[in-house]
């Protein structure tokens, strides 16, 4: 029971590994920024698989993309990315999955725990990317917040509804 | 995926394509970190180097560029970011922004780094087969406590198998919406639900028979180690790209 | 007198949800048979292959493969029955052909150059070698089936199992799995397979179960049985509907 219960966690986590990739690949066009889905897959990987192997999953993410395969944003790869300016928001995924993780399951995966502990996760990332964005490219508070952290706002915020809904339809089918 | 990014791997005999994985790798984050140190000199000298390979390797380096735009781009803005504000000699000022010799030097020798650690990463990933940068990492995985690399090694090659089904199925379920005209609708939340959610479902389905699958198979985390093949060429590139980070510290 | 590989004495297995999937169940089976399992979709086929391979554990009575129970000697029991799945996407587990076929193997942790020379040897028996080094998810429909049956043929099974093995197939497809079928029939595998067309397989089976409703309703030579497929759910091949003689489709 034990190894099998293992064996399901590695796939299923194995399978958000790739939508988190796939995420900085499919859009949904809305006005004129195109809404990019990659942060909604790591909230939904902390959603679904809970803290240790969300946080597993995320690691994985960001280990294939730092040895070279083509999984971060627009098909690109490599240290250069992960230390370049739009790092931090990617490092800012482990604390936010492991964070959101462990809220959405310690007030019992509701869907309003589950928009709290989103909100904050989400928070998390920016708190990461901005200062990172700040440091590299040496850019003031107030411009790194206008162009890294404002005109995504309103789409983090549907999209948190969105994954808030899915993961509550999501879960009766995959029985965790 | 695998096909349409310039990062993705493109099969070839070069030297470079049959260099242990798990070198090839050690040297690229060698001289990525040091090329922090670098100056000019060494930099222009070192992308010749790598305009060398790529080369040598047969690989389309103009189109390769051209398929990573948005980061040039990106690139260009820290340029002119640093330009505007490293306190300086002055060298002109239009509408309050003012750009100092300084400024300009720096900002364009960051950029430069940031593009030569690029095109080394290019480098990498165009050369080397994805599974065995998943033996790589396993390897390297190996001392490191408390991470079961094999799992990691196991669940890279399910990532790997999975993102050409699920785009695959992502342009099947939004050609199935737009067939019943969803892209009419207004309200951004029910139009990215009405595409992930069928995706996911449908892909957690078939995660579960997967897994039966597995078991069937006798999967177990206790497994053959992956086996690598050296080119008999290792000594010469680790010597090589040893000198050339020596040379990056003392060109500062 | 042939020697009996698979020996199931009154198996029943109900689900969670209390559908009895498979109603007291007996029958063995012989080295070197081929036999067809035919049944409409939701007949029993697959609940009663996933136990040949323990993936099920039954509810009550026993399967034995080899004279040992399933229950207590899963890996051997998986080692001696191989099983290939319906889809092929859902059961590649490589990222290359030649990764997908070795991770049986590599599951046993049999030594690395003992894999790599099945390994090979499977891919060029079964003309997939050109193909090693590309991801199985890009092949054509045929061509994956074949991999995933290499996939099982790299454990070394005394069984194989095919859980509707044409389904999704063009013409060409079919005609190349069944080819590949029979090449392994021929090197005396033991060969089951269940489907709800038989048409592809009825002149090359010994035997013929026909399943309705978790029971087994026919069991015997194909040709005789071929009048008693449509009340159970199963398309009566052309053949005898009307009345010629039965062709092979292999050329």
């Amino acid at each position: 029971m034990n190894s099998s219960y293992q064996l399901k966690m590695t796939v299923y986590s194995s399978l958000l590994v790739a939508f988190i990739a796939i995420g900085a690949f499919i859009s949904i066009p809305i006005g004129p920024v195109p809404i990019v889905l990659q942060n909604m897959f790591v909230l939904l990987a902390a959603l679904i698989l809970g803290p240790v192997w969300g946080l597993g999953c995320v690691a994985v993410y960001l280990l294939i993309g730092l040895a070279g395969l083509p999984v971060f944003a627009g098909g690109t790869s490599g240290i250069g990315k992960l230390f370049g300016p739009t790092g931090g928001y990617l490092l800012g995924y482990l604390p936010c999955v492991f964070v959101t993780a462990s809220i959405s399951k310690g007030l019992g995966r509701k869907m309003p725990s589950d928009i709290i502990a989103m909100v904050i996760g989400s928070l998390i990332v920016y708190a990461a990317g901005v200062p990172w964005l700040m440091a590299v490219t040496s850019m003031p508070l107030k411009k790194a917040l206008a162009v890294g952290m404002y005109p995504f706002l309103i789409g983090d915020a549907l999209k948190i509804v969105a994954a808030a809904i899915i993961a509550k339809t999501l879960r009766p089918v995959i029985k965790l | 995926m695998a096909e349409i990014t310039p990062f993705a791997y493109r099969p070839g005999d070069s030297v470079l394509h049959f260099l242990d994985t798990r070198l090839k790798f050690f040297i690229t984050c060698l001289l990525c970190l040091s090329l922090l140190p670098a100056g000019f000199i060494s930099c222009w000298l070192y992308c010749l180097i790598l305009i060398f390979f790529f080369k040598k390797s047969k690989l389309p380096l103009f189109s390769m560029l051209g398929q990573i735009k948005s980061f040039l781009i990106l690139l260009f803005f820290v340029f002119l970011s640093r330009a505007l504000t490293t306190k300086g000699d002055l060298i002109f000022s239009a509408y309050g922004l003012e750009a100092t010799e300084q400024g300009l030097t720096e900002g364009a020798l960051v950029a430069l780094k940031f593009f030569l650690v690029m095109l080394t990463g290019l480098i990498f990933s165009s050369t080397t087969r994805p599974s065995s940068v998943k033996t790589a990492v396993q390897w390297f995985l190996k001392p490191v406590p408390f991470v079961p690399e094999n799992r990691v090694a196991v669940m890279i090659s399910l990532a790997l198998c999975f993102i050409p089904v699920i785009l695959r199925q992502a342009k099947e379920v939004s050609d199935a919406q737009k067939a019943r005209c969803a892209n009419l609708r207004k309200n951004p939340v029910r139009k990215t639900m009405g595409l992930v959610l069928p995706l996911l479902k449908k892909t957690f389905l078939s995660a579960d028979h997967l897994i039966l699958a597995m078991e069937s198979r006798c999967y177990s985390n206790d497994r053959t180690d992956s086996e690598f093949k050296p080119s008999g060429k290792e000594k010469f590139f680790l010597l090589g790209s040893i000198m050339v980070s020596l040379c990056f510290f003392i060109f500062s | 007198m042939q020697k009996t590989i698979i020996n199931i004495e009154d198996l029943s297995f109900v689900f969670d949800d209390g559908y009895t999937g498979l109603d007291h169940v007996s029958l063995s089976i012989d080295k070197g048979e081929f036999i067809i399992l035919a049944g409409k979709n939701g007949s029993g086929k697959t609940t009663f292959l996933k136990h040949l391979n323990g993936l099920l554990i039954p509810t009550s009575g026993m399967i034995r493969v080899n004279g040992k129970q399933v229950s207590k000697h899963l890996i051997e029991t998986r080692k001696t029955v191989g099983m290939v799945f319906q889809d092929p996407d859902t059961q590649m587990v490589g990222d290359t052909v030649f990764d997908e076929v070795a991770f049986g193997p590599e599951n046993l942790k049999l030594h690395r150059a003992l894999i790599n020379e099945t390994v090979t040897r499977i891919l060029k028996t079964l003309n997939l070698f050109h193909l090693r080094d590309r991801n199985p998810s890009t092949l054509s429909g045929g061509e994956k089936r074949k991999v995933a049956i290499a996939g099982i043929l790299a454990m070394d099974p005394e069984v194989i199992v095919f859980d509707e093995p044409f389904s999704n197939l063009d013409y060409p497809g079919i005609l190349q799995v069944l080819s590949t079928i029979m090449d392994l029939h021929r090197s005396g595998q033991t060969v089951i397979i269940a489907t709800h067309d038989i048409e592809p397989v009825i002149f090359e089976a010994t035997r013929m179960i026909i399943m309705k409703k978790g029971s087994i309703m026919e069991d015997g030579n194909p040709m005789a049985l071929v009048g008693r497929l449509e009340p159970c759910g199963v398309r009566e091949p052309c053949f005898s509907k009307f009345n010629m003689k039965p062709e092979s489709w292999q050329k």
